[in-house]
């Protein structure tokens, strides 16, 4: 079992990678940027490290820094979380030359994933069901005309590079089509360093249903149940449940099964959550994998009583899946709302000092949080400050507990999501589990009392 | 009725049950017998005073820090706050007003010198010209040359050959002068 472990993270995750270690008896290393000097993550690490100035291009981000205060502190391995590095195939790569265990997939397999054209054609021939698109990128706007044809509109455009939702067009008509197709390359070349886009076709008021995985070095794979997380706004996820409302235990256990058995082929290792799209039919439909543990895990973990980071850790240390999650159960439904630092109906950035913190608590509910009275939220990172998880023998009891729990979470001094999570949790229509992604457009607007 | 019992506090000031007449008495305390450092617990709360002093290499001001450590930790954290051992340093060093800061650019091993058997760069009262290559600090098996961003005088080295640096952290004071002739 690794000695000493290097969390590459900031915020809530960077204090779960450091749980999960202090549980394992493993001791920790914190980095953090100037910015995050009085950072929970810092004061909770056995030992802190300051890598940079408060960009993250200069400081999570940057790897030469990483890896060096890895090697000072001489670490064994590192957890990159979520975001930054996480899926860096090249970060994986240096980690490996440098003798320090990457606490995640191999950097072949993080690659592949990356690519999401790749994954998708790769996917498929493992066995998932895919949307039909195209055959790999779209290089010009012949192929573009060609595979909109092929594929029927309306299509979506995505960036090969992309994920988390970003670098997407929709195009319905054949006059949009080369307009999308050019400013669709323009973006994906800003965002993700790389124009190249495909195509797939359309799924309209879809409903975002994903599998959690989890693999070992020795060529198991196992699957840990789904999660629905179709509360999205502009495709950044808002809200999400486990078990999916709209899942009926025959498809679980189909592309269950279909899902443990495309990344046994693939050689799939460590924490994985592999997503599809849900048509109005039933029918679901491979779209990414995200090759990490996701914000979203909790809900997982509270469903199944499995550890998802610690588990991470054991099987990057080389334990078989049977003895680093041994057998598990299934047990009620679970709600995570993200409470971010922004305005609930705007969505605009709230960044500032927090003035009150009051975290609620109670049968079934969890917070992960880096927040506290009087810390300041940068502006320079995500606007997440807390993750809010209810469970409950069912879903109804899982939605009065996150109710009574939105109600006794104080925030002063900033702008959160509370609101809006508590609007979501009172529509008629989420209750009756009857969503997809584009129910918060649909969402009723705010009544004044 | 029953009548709570209260503890009078009589006139005292307090933040979170500390004292602080009581803390102003220890501060007295330790000028009074000449103590660079003061640890104590009591009630469940642990107040621990260090002057800036006691830890750098050349202290300029004394200044006393109070930390005051509940040993109930509050609902968010896990446990008490460990404390942690960042690279090298113990406490910024207490720096005069005029010296000017050479610090790390990276996070690294600091060396004096360009190779263990060699002389190193410079020495306390080495005279420097703006470039001129200070030290080495050595990340991911390569050698970084940090030069000096202006002429002077090296007053403080605050890192030992050998020791671990973090970004930020002050290497080199520098008090300015006229160039070399």
């Amino acid at each position: 079992m690794f000695r000493k472990i290097l969390v590459a993270n900031r915020g809530e995750i960077a204090l779960r990678v450091l749980s999960a270690c202090h549980e394992l008896g493993i001791s920790t290393v914190a980095i953090y940027s100037e910015a995050d000097r009085h950072a929970l993550h810092v004061r909770f690490a056995d030992e802190a490290i300051c890598i940079g100035p408060a960009r993250s291009s200069e400081s999570y981000l940057n790897i030469p820094q990483v890896i060096s205060a890895a090697e000072v502190a001489n670490v064994d391995a590192i957890h990159p979380g979520y975001g930054f590095l996480s899926e860096n195939a090249n970060f994986a790569e240096v980690c490996e030359a440098s003798h320090i265990t990457f606490i995640g997939p191999s950097p072949a397999m993080i690659r592949m994933m990356g690519e999401k054209d790749r994954a998708r054609v790769e996917m498929g021939a493992a066995g998932l069901p895919i949307i039909p698109g195209s055959d790999g990128t779209v290089p010009d706007e012949d192929a573009a005309k060609r595979a909109a044809a092929e594929i029927g509109l309306p299509v979506m455009i995505k960036a090969a590079e992309g994920g988390g939702g970003r670098g997407m067009r929709i195009v319905r008509t054949k006059r949009e089509l080369i307009p999308a197709f050019l400013t669709a390359r323009a973006e994906a070349e800003q965002a993700f360093g790389s124009p190249n886009v495909y195509m797939e076709k359309l799924i309209e008021r879809p409903r975002h249903i994903e599998f959690q995985v989890m693999g070992d070095r020795h060529g198991s794979v196992i699957h840990l149940g789904e999660r629905e997380c179709s509360i999205q706004r502009r495709h950044q996820k808002l809200l999400e449940e486990s078990p999916s409302p709209a899942l009926d235990p025959a498809t679980r256990e189909r592309i269950g099964r279909q899902v443990v058995d495309a990344l046994r082929k693939v050689g799939y290792s460590n924490a994985g959550t592999v997503e599809f799209l849900r048509d109005h039919s039933g029918n679901l439909y491979f779209i990414e994998m995200n090759a990490r543990v996701q914000v979203e895990h909790p809900v997982t973990e509270m469903v199944t009583q499995v550890d998802i980071v610690k588990t991470q850790i054991r099987v990057a240390a080389g334990e078989r899946l049977e003895d680093a999650v041994g057998s598990f159960e299934a047990r009620g439904h679970a709600i995570e709302c993200r409470i971010n630092a922004e305005d609930p109906d705007t969505f605009v950035p709230s960044p500032g000092r927090i003035t009150t913190f009051r975290v609620p608590g109670g049968p079934g509910i969890r917070v992960d949080t880096a927040a506290y009275a009087d810390a300041v939220i940068p502006p320079y990172y995500d606007s997440l400050v807390a993750k809010l998880i209810a469970h409950g023998r069912d879903r109804a009891e899982a939605i009065a507990r996150m109710k009574c729990a939105l109600a006794g979470f104080v925030v002063e001094g900033i702008k959160t999501t509370i609101p809006l999570h508590q609007r979501i949790l009172a529509d008629p229509d989420f209750v009756a589990g009857k969503f997809d992604t584009h129910f918060l457009e649909h969402l009723a607007p705010v009544e004044a009392k | 009725m029953a009548k709570k019992n209260r503890q009078q506090a009589g006139g005292r000031s307090e933040i979170r049950g500390v004292d602080l007449a009581e803390v102003e008495r220890l501060l007295s305390f330790m000028e009074e017998h000449g103590l660079e450092e003061f640890e104590y617990e009591a009630s469940g709360v642990r107040i621990r005073l260090r002057k800036a002093s006691a830890t750098s290499a050349g202290g300029a001001r004394p200044v006393a820090a109070a930390e005051v450590a509940p040993s109930h930790p509050v609902h968010a954290a896990s446990a008490a706050p460990a404390p942690h051992a960042s690279p090298s340093r113990a406490a910024e060093p207490a720096v005069a007003s005029d010296l000017h800061l050479i610090k790390s650019p990276i996070v690294g091993t600091f060396y004096t010198a360009p190779s263990p058997a060699a002389d190193a760069f410079v020495t306390r009262g080495s005279r420097v010209e703006t470039g001129q290559v200070l030290c080495i600090i050595e990340a991911m098996k390569l050698m970084n040359e940090i030069e000096s961003d202006m002429a002077g005088e090296v007053v403080e080295i605050y890192v030992e050959n050998g020791n671990p640096v973090e970004y930020g952290q002050p290497l080199f004071g520098i008090r300015a002068q006229g160039k070399k002739k």
